[in-house]
């Protein structure tokens, strides 16, 4: 006989607060941004003429990685000014990650919705404002009246337009971060609570030895949880560049 | 199912109230997976051909795809927040 | 809090429910529990908010620690990296530009060496056939020479034995003559014609040489 108890979910999500206004998820996000800044720091005051190496070849890889792989594909040439914005986003993002497959921190600072949710609105400010700087009042006809629609079809589209652009971009993008990561959490915590329960079976020895199938399914997961953290940033990361690059450049 | 009504057997008045919604949600969230799961095989089962019929649009392809995915699979994540919601 | 306790006994499986207070309850929770300094009552974890609704502390050192980083980003680590890139990258197209440069100079002066080569190989086969003509022809001059001078002497000899054969047939014409006048001489008694002989013998033997 086997006791298997989830505990209740904010009991896996929350820790105890190391002083009164600071947890371990703002622990996180501050590592993150440090971690963040000592990179570069290091990177930028190694000799830039040399061959890159070490930390550079690492800051130098991330930055090429956001030029060539989301800015180019995304927005173009144009957009390369957002490369700083977009590498501090995939980089905070990812940073906050990690920590959930690290050993004794064990928690992404992003399966707790405030950082992904503070993340999006900003990315959500951000494309707006973005809009009205290129095109002005004109932003809000190019979204809500999109070319090339019959006129009698704008009763329908201008409302999901405006539902899917200004209402559903903040709210998905903080959902598909946040539930991305609370479920990978999630599936490690039941696989790891499982085979310590098999492993710690009181009346049945037999059952012992079949905690090792739980414990390989949470070592094949926490392999799987690196790619996640790594997916889910570079898709925050990219679809804020598809927004920004729509909200500069319409679509003619 | 045995299990599952020698479990309903045992509860009463609120219990039975928190079974009906843990079972829920758990509907809730198998539901809500079925059309992503469709949606991301095709997407990526259609990328492939492409990346396999032009390596050299690979790149792009691969942005699309995942763009794609982000898009379709964030339906499955609404469920899996309602799973939350509901469940626990 | 539910447990849910797990029977297995032969294939049969069987599900009870325990209530937390039970001792298969306990021996989860209170440690795990006791991370909450909000938590009252042990036996419950710190209300907190729900999981989809954010935390002020955790959005204000997120948002503020991202901000920090985005700024410091933006202002400072990521021009200095770029300029680092840029100028190593500037540096390497330079070198690229010069190697080409390096080669193309290369090249044009490999083309002149080649130029100036093939010309001297042109003066050179010019003046090595001019040698051959001059001394084509000064053999054959000197071939005509001896040729002139070979044919010079076979004249010469020619004449020679021409005018030694002459002599020898007026000489042998005459002893003829001589030999035929006194042999007529003998035989007639009569002295013939010294002409009529000299004549005779001449037709004779120019009929027996042409013969």
């Amino acid at each position: 006989m086997i006791a298997l108890e989830f505990p209740p979910i904010n009991e896996i999500l929350r820790w105890k607060d190391l002083f009164p206004s600071f947890n371990k998820i703002a622990l996180i996000a501050v590592a993150a941004a440090l971690i963040g800044t000592v990179i570069f720091l290091l990177a930028g005051s190694k000799d830039p003429m040399k061959a890159p190496k070490g930390v550079r070849n690492l800051a130098e890889t991330i930055v090429e990685f956001i030029e060539n792989g989301i800015v180019m594909q995304t927005m173009g040439r144009d957009g390369l000014g957002w490369t700083p914005f977009l590498m501090s986003i995939f980089m905070f993002i990812y940073l906050c990650n990690v920590p959930g497959i690290i050993p004794f921190l064990q928690m992404p600072a992003t399966a707790r919705i405030a950082i992904p949710m503070f993340l999006s609105l900003l990315v959500w400010v951000v494309f707006i404002g973005t809009g009205f700087k290129h095109q002005g009042i004109g932003y809000l006809k190019s979204s809500l009246f999109p070319p090339g629609v019959p006129k009698a079809l704008y009763i329908l589209v201008t409302p999901i337009e405006f539902i899917s652009t200004f209402l559903v971009r903040p709210f998905s993008l903080t959902v598909r971060l946040f539930a991305n990561m609370l479920a990978g959490h999630i599936l490690l915590v039941t696989f790891a609570l499982l085979s310590e329960a098999l492993f710690q079976a009181k009346g049945n020895p037999g059952l012992i030895p079949v905690g090792v199938l739980p414990l390989f399914m949470l070592i094949f997961l926490t392999g799987f949880e690196v790619l996640v953290a790594f997916l889910q940033a570079y898709i925050f990361t990219i679809l804020t560049a598809v927004y920004i690059g729509g909200a500069a450049h319409p679509e003619h | 199912m045995e299990a599952l009504s020698a479990l309903v057997a045992e509860l009463t008045g609120d219990e039975e109230k928190a079974a009906a919604a843990a079972s829920s949600a758990g509907f809730a969230y198998g539901l809500a997976a079925i059309g992503p799961g469709i949606g991301i095989g095709y997407l990526v089962g259609k990328s492939v051909e492409a990346m396999a019929r032009q390596p050299e649009a690979a790149g792009m392809v691969r942005t699309t795809m995942f763009l794609g995915i982000a898009f379709t699979e964030a339906l499955a994540l609404i469920g899996f927040v309602v799973f939350i919601l509901i469940g626990l | 809090m539910r447990t849910a306790v797990v029977t297995v006994t032969g294939g049969a499986l069987r599900v009870e429910l325990v209530s937390a207070e039970s001792e298969e309850g306990k021996e989860f929770n209170p440690e795990e529990c006791a991370f909450e300094p909000e938590t009252s009552t042990p036996n419950e974890c710190g209300p907190g908010p729900g999981p989809i609704i954010p935390e002020m502390k955790e959005l204000a050192w997120g948002a503020g620690s991202f901000i920090v980083f985005a700024l410091l980003m933006r202002v400072f680590l990521y021009p200095r990296l770029r300029k680092g890139m840029d100028a190593r990258y500037n540096s390497i197209r330079d070198g690229h530009e010069a190697a080409d440069a390096a080669r193309a100079s290369a090249r044009s002066e490999v083309a002149q060496y080649e130029a100036a080569v093939s010309a001297a190989k042109a003066d050179a086969a010019k003046v090595v056939d001019a040698a051959r003509a001059t001394l084509e022809s000064e053999r054959q001059a000197q071939i005509n020479a001896a040729n002139a001078r070979i044919s010079a002497k076979r004249d010469a000899a020619l004449a020679d034995a021409d005018a030694a054969r002459a002599s020898a047939r007026g000489q042998i014409e005459a002893a003829v003559a001589d030999v035929v006048t006194s042999a007529v001489e003998a035989a007639t008694g009569k002295r013939p014609d010294g002409a009529v002989v000299s004549r005779a013998v001449a037709d004779a033997m120019s009929a027996g040489v042409s013969r």
